[in-house]
């Protein structure tokens, strides 16, 4: 089965370059300091952060900067078969490492000397691009939290359809039936990239196209949580006129 | 065009995200609370709205660029900081506490913090007696001493101003200062030894 049709449509319907639909909302729980829920797609995703306060393992704190905790988790009921999710298997130990030298890239973690900052994910709904929805949702959990960032984290997908259509955003079927995939998460602004993940080889010809094209879904993205952020800062700002501030 | 006039011509607030440019950084801008500096321009790290003040410093006008988040800000104890604390639990050698505010921001969080017997008072020191000074429970202003190898902060009361603020005596009742060492309880005029904080307005004539 061929990932794009004759008509050049995937099998969700998208075209080869279109980005599935982000639903997004920060604060969405009142205990931690930030949250956010995000949707991509079919793929849901909760992200909470608490912190920066005191490390809970003094070995492990750092003079001269915060640590980042990270903690990646699926439901049980996230995917297709019902499952137990332990945490600390391997997969999401590296995922959890992954997002980790994500975020650490964007905060300004110098700022914080002996403190900790927790991030926790929860995958309500697999359905492809697992990592990219969690960093996405960390960007806005942090946002909502007001730990200082040196610019947005925003991660994409990108694989290859039919063996030469760079296809972005993948979902999940993409991602089993077709070959390669490449992650990314970038600092959209500077355009530097935290973290890069392929899941085979890719042939170098096909690798800076896909790469572009995982860029180009950073940029997206980035403007549409961009969006969202602006919105729930207005809606906030002028529920509580604008904080005690006196402009 | 400048981010003052920018922000002027307009009534509303300009909201900014982490990472949004907003201005030069040259001789006329600082960058303050909510932003940094890379690569000759102020950038945001906050998601908030802009403030812009006059700040004189040696003589020189400079605009000071902050960005406000709008919960409230995340902050951590520095060294020198005053901190309103609650003393949690003594010993011979230190009382633990934990640290709700810094300066008049109220922490959502506390934070633990030791201090020891050598910095309850800065006269006498080889005297000092820690239950004579302070009890569970108490409300006291300290200063945050720079950290050092011990992974907690750490608290020095060797101020006049600095020491029990509010104290409740065994009735429950709030007790009244009646000297630096003492204070009495309205209530059984039971008098209970205190390391007692001379309260000084904020912003007091020095």
């Amino acid at each position: 089965m061929d990932l794009v049709s004759d008509q050049g449509l995937r099998i969700d319907g998208r075209r080869p370059k279109e980005l599935r639909k982000i639903r997004c909302k920060l604060g969405v729980f009142a205990q931690p300091e930030g949250s956010a829920y995000l949707e991509q797609g079919n793929t849901k995703v909760l992200a909470a952060v608490y912190g920066p306060h005191q490390v809970r393992n003094r070995s492990k704190a750092l003079h001269d900067a915060a640590v980042v905790n990270c903690q990646y988790s699926m439901a049980t009921f996230s995917t297709f078969e019902r499952k137990r999710r332990p945490r600390g298997d391997i997969k999401s130990t590296e995922m959890t490492l992954h997002l980790k030298q994500a975020m650490q890239a964007s905060i300004k973690t110098e700022l914080y000397p002996y403190s900790q900052i927790d991030i926790y994910l929860e995958v309500l709904q697999a359905d492809g691009g697992n990592y990219c929805a969690c960093v996405n949702a960390a960007t806005l959990a942090l946002v909502d939290a007001g730990i200082p960032l040196k610019e947005y984290v925003i991660g994409c997908t990108a694989s290859l359809g039919n063996g030469d259509v760079p296809l972005i955003d993948v979902s999940h079927l993409e991602e089993t039936m077709g070959g390669s995939n490449l992650t990314v998460a970038v600092l959209p602004l500077s355009g530097q990239i935290a973290v890069l993940e392929m899941s085979q080889k890719f042939h170098v010809d096909h690798l800076s196209l896909v790469l572009n094209e995982a860029l180009d879904g950073c940029r997206r993205i980035y403007e549409i949580l961009n969006d969202t952020v602006k919105n729930h800062l207005s809606e906030i700002g002028a529920i509580s006129g604008w904080g005690k501030s006196d402009l | 065009m400048s981010i003052k006039s920018t922000l002027n011509d307009s009534n509303k607030p300009l909201v900014c995200v982490p990472g949004q440019r907003l201005c030069l950084l040259d001789n006329e801008h600082v960058s303050g609370n909510g932003t940094y500096e890379h690569q000759g321009y102020i950038h945001s790290s906050l998601a908030g709205i802009v403030k812009i003040s006059e700040k004189t410093e040696n003589n020189v006008k400079r605009n000071l660029i902050e960005v406000h988040g709008i919960n409230e800000q995340s902050i951590v104890p520095a060294p020198g900081d005053i901190v309103t604390a609650k003393v949690m639990v003594l010993n011979q050698r230190y009382c633990k506490c934990l640290i709700k505010c810094i300066g008049d921001v109220v922490l959502s969080r506390p934070y633990r913090a030791i201090l020891r017997k050598e910095d309850i008072r800065a006269t006498d020191k080889d005297r000092i007696d820690v239950y004579k000074c302070y009890r569970p429970g108490d409300i006291i202003l300290a200063r945050v001493l720079p950290l050092t190898e011990i992974h907690s902060y750490q608290l020095s009361t060797a101020e006049s101003e600095l020491g029990v603020v509010i104290a409740h005596s065994d009735a429950g009742v709030p007790m009244i200062p009646i000297s630096w060492t003492e204070m009495q309880c309205p209530k059984t005029h039971n008098k209970e030894p205190r390391k007692v904080a001379r309260i000084v307005p904020e912003n007091a004539p020095v």
